[in-house]
């Protein structure tokens, strides 16, 4: 009989979460297999091809296949709702960079608002205390560029940034004299991207093209350009691209045993480890446990509290785009290059709670496609076409774009579920996103809105308009999908109200780990990932320290 | 595999009645064939006569005035290198649209298309566009579907990178003050990103 394919442990998945337990547990000594599905691509697989790349999506997620519905009682739409990077380095090889710790209140909602009607706030199990080596640590390894006391409203930090701020650009600088102009406090969006050469990686040279894009010099941080290499370094990584894991089998011990995955053929194989992480993000990661079904998880691995798949948020958009008298170069640059953070602490007077960050974007205003097929939806023209839509074009030099990332409120029915009938290619059923908002997401995105259109009209807009991509223009309006995902399999104390504990393992599994957006209890007013990261780096750190004390 | 017509299908719809869209529902799935929309003007999908009705379409949707429109910037070629390609699965909603097309121009002035005068073009167009076209002969093809596929791909094939077979002589970006990617020039200077230095465009002038 050939010897089993067997590693110390297997990590599913190798985005922002994934990539750095990989990084961690190979630097201390694991042999680690880590599974992809997608992919392994190289700097030269990316460039500025707007086509290729955003609008037809031939390098990232070719054939991802989801379904949606509004509730239980709407039908099913079949397409691709969520923006993930189906590669080596998951979703954050097309990140935008934008880098934010959550602050202190964003890991306590529940006891700081109180319960809410309709929604599932919940407490993280952790403090800000507990996760701010690690989000320091995430930092220094991604090479954060930033103002470290830019943000009277940011979480506090006992480190100042890597790396010096980026800087600005002509729009960027419009939206900073707006913003203080209306009495706010603007500072350069922290983000992940190289202002000066560092960790080996080149500095960047503001080709502009960032959210959607792979970073064609590696200046952008990613789990590809800064985990996969060191990890590789090691020889302890065996990673296996175009792997879609299908099942986590369970042993009779009740300790997770093998993973059996599908490769580019659909050829069937299986793996074992000691250990299993699971980091296919919100969506992947429960849509992999539902479907790795047993006697003694009939209703999915690690599901005893029946909650896997359940309390799905997905952040959601108020955006405004103007236009100005002059130039603003938004093609030049990062995706972001300011951000003011003063509309974020919650303030129940304004009609709803919590609140989320505002920044400057270009994407999916100042790139051509995106200017003319989507920044376009929420325009006020007569006519779609003819000299309208030219001259609506013509104002593309001279557009920006203002965009807050605001918290969704969880809803226990917000799921993934395996859908009954729409099978990918391989046969395996597709996840089934449900998703409506919560009324506070409605009368937030509304408030926000307003508060961006003040910020345009401050900018000296000649003309501004709701760009309703991602925003909830109706009260039956809902996020199909995102680019952020969390909540899936919650991080909790009791058994019964969560998927993992507090250092992310499975409850009910006790060699079963989750390190991704899922395990995010509530979805915070910030990018996620360095939250992500910083998670990830917090459970590797207690699972060496665990794995040394057993041995010991 | 799914039904990704299906979802084209659900995203031109969606942006003809609610006038709102997704982005990611932009991104749909497809085969990954297209490899030579070089500057070829040999026809890849359309007829003689398909070839010059879209052609006279693109020009209406992205006109000429005192700049290049979709006619100069060969929009038409990205159609049909599309529709032989990538966008495959919308040849058949372009057949039925044509033919449609020809039925109500035929309908309200006796002629084709083609030799109508641009204002009686942009009524049938606007005809189209609204779902109260005259004479519209496939129920089973909603003309706001047609028009939006159309214009849709008129856009594109003015905005994408020449490449793809459309934007002829830079002729879109040119319109539009783009200088092309950005990575692929360089990169921009902090002088450049405040306006204080010229951008070289990737055709070789300065903005």
């Amino acid at each position: 009989m050939a010897k089993r394919d067997e590693f110390d442990v297997c990590v599913i998945g190798t985005g922002a979460g994934g990539g750095v337990m990989l990084q961690e547990l190979t630097a201390a000594g694991f042999r680690v297999v880590a599974l992809q599905r997608g992919p392994f691509l190289k700097p030269a697989d990316f460039d500025d091809d707007e086509l290729r790349t955003v609008i037809r999506d031939e390098v990232f997620s070719a054939d991802q296949v989801e379904t949606y519905r509004y509730d239980e009682n709407s039908p099913t739409e079949t397409g691709r709702f969520n923006y993930t990077a189906n590669c080596v380095g998951g979703t954050m090889t097309h990140w935008a960079a934008w880098s934010w710790r959550f602050r202190p209140d964003d890991f306590k909602v529940l006891s700081t608002e109180g319960p809410v009607v309709g929604a599932s706030l919940a407490d993280w199990p952790i403090t800000y205390d507990e996760i701010e080596p690690f989000y320091q640590r995430a930092e220094w390894d991604f090479g954060v560029s930033g103002d470290a006391a830019g943000n009277p409203f940011g979480a506090p930090r006992k480190k100042a940034y890597p790396n010096p701020a980026h800087p600005g650009r002509s729009a960027s600088n419009r939206v900073v004299q707006a913003a203080r102009k209306l009495g706010y406090h603007p500072f350069p969006t922290p983000v992940a991207i190289n202002s000066q050469p560092y960790g080996a990686r080149a500095e960047c040279v503001h080709g502009g093209a960032c959210l959607g894009y792979g970073c064609p010099i590696g200046a952008k941080a990613t789990s590809l350009s800064v985990c996969i290499p060191k990890a590789l370094a090691t020889g302890k990584l065996d990673l296996r691209p175009n792997a879609t894991a299908r099942e986590i089998t369970i042993g009779k011990d009740g300790r997770a045993r093998s993973v059996r995955y599908l490769d580019s053929q659909g050829k069937e194989h299986e793996v074992f480890a000691r250990a299993i992480v699971v980091a296919g993000n919100a969506i992947g990661t429960p849509h992999l446990l539902l479907m790795s079904t047993s006697g003694s998880f009939p209703h999915g691995l690690a599901n005893s509290s029946g909650l896997v798949g359940c309390n799905l948020t997905l952040h959601h958009i108020a955006a405004v785009a103007f236009t100005i008298d002059e130039p603003g170069r938004g093609f030049t640059g990062l995706h972001s290059h300011a951000a003011f953070d003063d509309l974020h602490p919650s303030d129940p007077k304004r009609g709803f709670i919590r609140g989320g960050v505002v920044g400057e974007a270009n994407s999916p205003t100042n790139q051509p496609l995106s200017f003319a097929l989507v920044t376009y939806q929420g325009y006020p023209a007569q006519r779609a076409w003819g000299r309208e839509l030219k001259d609506y074009l013509r104002k593309f030099p001279r557009s920006i774009a203002v965009a807050a990332i605001l918290e969704d409120l969880p809803m226990e029915a917000n799921r993934i579920d395996l859908d009954p009938t729409v099978k990918d290619r391989y046969g395996l059923p597709a996840p089934r996103i449900t998703h409506r908002q919560h009324p506070n997401d409605f009368a937030m995105n509304r408030w926000f809105t307003q508060r961006l259109m003040d910020v345009a009209d401050a900018g000296g807009a000649v003309d501004k308009w709701e760009a309703q991509y991602y925003s909830l223009p109706t009260e039956r309006s809902a996020m199909k999908g995102f680019m952020h995902f969390h909540g899936t399999c919650r991080m909790g104390d009791d058994p019964k109200g969560s998927v993992v504990d507090r250092w992310c393992r499975s409850h009910d599994v006790k060699n079963l780990w989750i390190v991704d957006g899922s395990v995010f209890p509530t979805s915070g007013g910030y990018n996620p990932t360095l939250t992500i990261l910083a998670n990830s780096y917090r459970v590797a750190d207690h699972f060496v320290r665990e794995a040394k004390r057993q041995q010991s | 595999m799914s039904q990704p017509g299906l979802s084209r299908r659900e995203f031109f719809l969606q942006s003809a009645v609610y006038g709102s869209s997704l982005w990611v529902l932009l991104n749909m799935p497809r085969p990954r064939a297209m490899q030579a929309a070089e500057e070829s003007s040999a026809r890849a999908a359309l007829t003689e006569e398909q070839w010059i009705t879209v052609e006279a379409i693109t020009g209406r949707i992205l006109p000429t005035d005192q700049e290049p429109g979709a006619v100069e910037a060969n929009c038409v070629n990205f159609i049909d290198k599309a529709l032989a390609h990538e966008d495959a699965q919308a040849k058949p909603l372009y057949d039925a649209g044509l033919a449609g097309l020809g039925a109500v121009a035929h309908r309200r002035f006796e002629k084709p298309f083609t030799q109508l005068t641009p204002e009686q073009q942009d009524e049938i167009l606007a005809a189209l566009e609204s779902g109260k076209a005259d004479g519209w002969p496939n129920a089973l093809v909603p003309s706001q579907q047609f028009f939006e596929t159309v214009r849709a791909h008129t856009i594109i094939g003015f905005l994408a990178d020449p490449k793809h077979g459309g934007n002829r002589g830079y002729a879109g970006w040119k319109v539009i003050g783009y200088p092309g990617g950005g990575h692929h020039l360089g990169g921009y200077s902090p002088a450049q990103m405040i306006g204080k230095e010229k951008i070289k465009t990737v055709w070789g002038e300065e903005v």
